[in-house]
Order: C-alpha cells, then structure tokens, then sequence
C-alpha cells in the first residue's frame, strides 16, 4: 500500500479535478439527511457525517433498475431490449469502514456463480473513496466484527482525517489508476501522521460500543430453534426498513411492468424477507409463514448463513437498522440474547 | 452467448399442448434460435424461469428428459398468475426461458441400482424427466428394475396418462402402480394414499434408489414410510419446491439455511434434508 498526504485545504480542489473527469458520488446533506448523491459542486461534500440514512449499495444495487425492454405483440413476437453497457466510470467518495466492508461482503452475491452483469458493470466502473471515521455514533459496533472505524479494506484509496492533513493510502491497482488520472496526493513519509492514525483509531474505537460476539455463531448453528427469535418477533412490525438500510441485505423481487400496448420492461426492486408474502408460493404454501419465522431467518442471515455461504460477515455494524427500527429491536440485544442462550 | 446476462431470457415458440388434467397442461417449447439449444443442455430435475413477456416469470421443471432433443417440455398447474396466462395461451405463442438452474438427480450414482419413483400430482413432473431419462434406450443398461408408484386425487388429476398406462409399463424391467385418493366410479384400479400404498407395496431397499416429488405433506409421510422400510438417508432422494425468483442465488428468496434451493437444490437426499433447518 503507498501512502501519502495531501494537506485540508487541497482536498476540495483534488475532489474537484476527480469532479471533472468522472461523475463524483459523494455524501451530502439534503433535507437534513446524509446521503450518497452525485454532487454538482464539491463544497456541497459533508466530510463528517456520521452515518449516511441510506448506505452506497444502491449505487451497485439500485432500488428500481430495469432489465429489460419489452415489444410484445400479443405474444407473437417479442423483442427485448437490454440497457446499454456501462461504459463511463465513476468515483464513489467518503465511505466509512462497515459500508466499505459491506460492499465486500456484498460483492460474491453478485459476480461469482451466475455473475450478474447488471451489479459488475457498475462495480467494475467504480473507484471506491474510503474515509475513516474520526468519531462513533451510539449506534456503532463495527468492531465485533473486526472492523477497525479506520480500515482501509474494500477502498481503493483511503483517506484519513488528521489534523491539516489527510493520510492517503492508495490501497489498490485502480487506486494508483485513479491518482494517476488526478494528481495531487503529496507522496513521501507519513510516519508521523501513522502514528496520529493510529491515536484516532484508538479514540473512535473507545467511543465503539463494545460487542462482543464469541460463541454467538456456534450457538446459532446448534440451535434453529431459541425462545429469543418468538419474543422478539412479538415486537417486530413487519416493515422491513431494516432490511432496506442495511448495507449486505440483497433480496430483491422481479416484475413486468405492461404499458398496455405491448410495451413494457421488466424490472428489479429491492425486496425484504420480513415480508408475509416473500416466500409464499402462487399454491398458498408459505414456509416461513408468522413474523417468527422471518425474523430469524433475518438475523440467522446477518449472523450466520451469510458466513457459512461466503465466509464473510453479513452485518457490519453500521448501526442502521438499529436506528430506524420503529420498534428499537437492536441486534445487539438480540447477540446478547442468543450468548445468555435465551 | 449464455453467460452474458443470466437474468435475459432465450425467446422460445411453443409448439404444442397437452392436456393432462382439468389444471394441468403440457407445453412443448422450442427455441427460436436453435444454437441455444447447444447451450442450454439441461440435466434431468433441473429448473427453468419460464416468462410470459408483460406478466413476469415462474420457476417451473423441466418435464422432458435430456435424451428427447429439439424441445423442451414443462408440464404446468394452474395454481398463480403467471400459470393462469400460461394456460390460456397456445402453439405460435412466445415465451422466455432462462435456465437451466439447480441442480440435477445424482444419476450417476444411481448406477447399477433398481429405481423407485414415488410421485404425487403435478410431483410428477420433475420425476418424468429423469424416468424417461432412465428408460431412454441409450441409458437403460446403466439401471436395473425401475418402478414407478404414481397418485393424485382423482383418475382425471392423473398426469401423464399416456406414460402411465401405454408407455412406461410396456418398457422391460419397470411396473407402474397408479392409486387415486378415494374411491370413484369406473376405476377398478388402487384407492388410497401414495404413503399408505407404498407401506402395502414394501419394496425392498436393497440396492435402491428411491426419488419423490409431490406435495409437502406427501413428502413428509413418504420419507417417514421408507425410514420405516429401512431405506438408508443416502437412498432416498427428493426435491424442494420454494419460491424462487431470480433461479441464480442472488435474490434471496429460496434459502432453507445457507443454501439457496434455486442453485445447490432443488434435489437433495435424505441426508442433506436432514442438516437443513426444517423451513420447507
């Protein structure tokens, strides 16, 4: 990994050079919520923001995306019509560490087996920005799954906050591709500014909630059944905004929109698994047929399935769906639960 | 050509259609460009997404054993939306078909040994294409006895008659046991539930493969009955049917556990059913 500086005050002007020659998604404050947006100017950048309300995985996985164009005459004779190849790339900038890891634990889902060229194109496309954290939220806990608020992994450049200066690290092949095409990053020693990021790593980590997640995965496989997953779906509302915020969730459901005139497309859209009908099937079997049955498929996924399939966490401690569940179901309280074997 | 975009279906024309019960029909599809045939290559239990353009898609098996070429086969129960289109449409029409998905009976290991085919209504679709798979001429050799106990609630619910009655059992080495759920008039043949009926059969397990397909419930007393007959979990073999969406293990819909019915089932033997959360 090279590293590097580049001082406070050339950092808007660098964004701004990235800003010409590729669309630069970024988070920016909008209607008082953090989001990941396309930015028109560079100052409109919110650098400390301390989660955004939705994570990036809509730039890879949009909510809505069409597949396909339909011609349909009365089913005579079809055309379809499938979106142009993406072709343009774009910077993804200001990722926090759990989103940075999300899109890692996300990114075997899409491109192995059957790779979907929908969520590659745009993953292929895309330089990823890093930017450690320099404070938590209460509703932080990254680091019960070993994730540091400052880790670099999953970026192609990272950059830290400190002091006058941000430490870059250039943590890949497309990195150095992307510091090629915008110069501006100082290359020479940083020990010093190291040691600071090792200080801020330290502090973010003392503000982190301390979970800890020992034995919770061997309780999980030795047990489907566990008396937590009925009391905790008594609370639950069925919504699904957990699922929707959370940046690993990946179900999503396929449909025909139909204009009428044999004109139409066929579609994607984000799905949830706490839904009554997921899983129903057009005979009326349901095999995960009450909200007890959804909420710990839910979890038993962030916790378990999502390690046994691709030895990668399927949660990262973003903290999301602890802060908008309408019903404060807190994941942490349900680890805490499945460790006192309740 | 098929790799590009697995979520695009192959256009396809069909040609023909059969009706097998009140809610049931056969629809006989071709490719409209023949080289997909050269790709698409399907193995017997393996699943296709079948797409009436403008409505959306079903995951539906795939009838016809890899032996009958130049065509495709998916027998189909008006049971949903999609299936309800299906039914209404005829020879000329298009559809899409992507696929093929899942995994495949172990006919490989299935060498050498006698077959028992239990199956219970539309059940018996998936199970006619590893059947005619077996009895193909080219395969017969590689498979001992085959036998085929079949039910469904009424004589006119009885899929496949033509092979129930004129074809399979004319074929060496294989009998055929038809029952139906009660009693009717004008049948002279077996009354009873496939469970119970295979408990009154008692075929011996010895050097056997059993393989099921039907309705849940049908499944859960057929598994309890050769346990009983002491069948060993490596000699029963079944298929899951979950809802399915995206057939290439991305959407989310289809696990029981960490496995994805759409790519590492449907098909699996006692043993493995056994490992999975009981969620089916």
């Amino acid at each position: 990994m090279r590293k590097g500086y580049i001082s406070k005050d050339k950092l808007m002007p660098w964004l701004g050079a990235i800003r010409e020659k590729f669309p630069l998604i970024a988070p920016v404050q909008e209607d008082g919520l953090s989001l990941f947006k396309e930015v028109e100017k560079v100052e409109d950048i919110v650098l400390d923001y301390g989660i955004t309300r939705m994570p990036p995985k809509d730039l890879f996985f949009p909510q809505t995306e069409k597949m396909f164009r339909i011609k349909n005459k009365n089913n005579m004779a079809i055309e379809l019509e499938t979106p142009e190849k993406i072709t343009d790339e774009l910077v993804l900038f200001g990722v926090h560490s759990c989103d940075l890891k999300s899109i890692l634990a996300l990114d075997p889902v899409f491109t192995t087996r059957f790779p979907d060229r929908y969520y590659q194109e745009r993953r292929d496309k895309t330089y990823v920005i890093g930017l450690s954290c320099t404070k938590a939220l209460p509703t932080c806990f990254c680091t019960a799954y070993g994730i540091n608020p400052t880790d670099a992994e999953g970026a192609d450049i990272h950059l830290t906050e400190l002091g006058d200066k941000y430490l870059v690290e250039v943590a890949t092949d497309r990195g150095e591709r992307l510091i090629a095409e915008v110069p501006g990053v100082v290359f020479e020693d940083v020990a010093t500014l190291e040691a600071e990021k090792e200080k801020l790593t330290q502090k973010v980590r003392g503000e982190i909630t301390s979970v800890d997640l020992t034995g919770v995965k061997e309780v999980l496989d030795e047990n489907f059944e566990l008396p937590l997953w009925e009391k905790w779906a008594q609370k639950c509302l069925g919504c699904g905004i957990c699922t929707y915020v959370c940046p690993t969730c990946h179900c999503f459901d396929i449909n025909d929109f139909n204009r009428g005139d044999g004109v139409g497309e066929r579609f994607r859209c984000w799905d949830s698994c706490m839904f009554s009908d997921f899983t129903r099937m057009a005979g009326g079997h349901n095999p995960r047929p009450t909200k007890k049955e959804r909420v710990r498929n839910r979890f038993m996924h962030k916790l378990k399935y999502h390690l046994d399939r691709y030895n990668l966490v399927g949660c990262v401690g973003c903290g999301r769906c602890v802060q908008r569940c309408p019903e404060n179901i807190d994941i942490r309280a349900i680890i805490s639960d499945i460790k006192g074997g309740v | 050509m098929a790799l590009e975009n697995p979520l695009l279906p192959y256009i396809a024309t069909i040609t023909k259609v059969i009706d097998e019960t009140p809610d049931v029909k056969t629809f006989q599809m071709v490719f409209d460009d023949p080289e997909v045939f050269e790709v698409f290559k399907q193995k017997p239990g393996q699943v296709a997404q079948i797409s009436i353009f403008g409505v959306g898609e079903a995951t539906i098996s795939i009838t016809s054993s890899p032996t009958r070429t130049g065509m495709l086969e998916f027998s189909i129960k008006k049971v949903g939306r999609l299936t309800s289109v299906i039914h209404q449409m005829g020879p000329g029409m298009k559809v899409g078909i992507r696929g093929p998905y899942g995994n495949h009976f172990p006919y490989d290991m299935m060498k050498g040994k006698d077959l028992l085919f239990i199956g219970g209504g539309i059940g018996l679709a998936p199970l006619r294409s590893l059947i005619d798979f077996v009895l193909a001429p080219e395969n017969r050799q590689d498979y001992g006895k085959v036998e085929i106990l079949y039910g469904a609630r009424s004589a006119a619910d009885l899929c496949f008659k033509y092979d129930l009655f004129d074809n399979w059992p004319k074929k060496p080495g294989t009998k055929v046991y038809v029952t139906i759920d009660r009693p009717e008039e004008g049948w002279d043949g077996h009354v009873g539930f496939v469970p119970a009926y295979l408990e009154e059969i008692n075929p011996n397990p010895e050097n056997k493969v059993t393989i099921t397909c039907g309705p849940p419930i049908m499944i859960k007393f057929v598994l309890q009955a050769l346990e009983k007959m002491g069948y060993s979990e490596d000699q029963v073999v079944t298929t899951l049917e979950l809802k399915m969406k995206c057939g290439i293990g991305k959407c989310g819909r289809c696990n029981i556990g960490s496995k994805f019915v759409c790519v590492d089932g449907p098909v699996f033997t006692l043993r493995e059913l056994k490992k999975l959360p009981p969620e089916f």
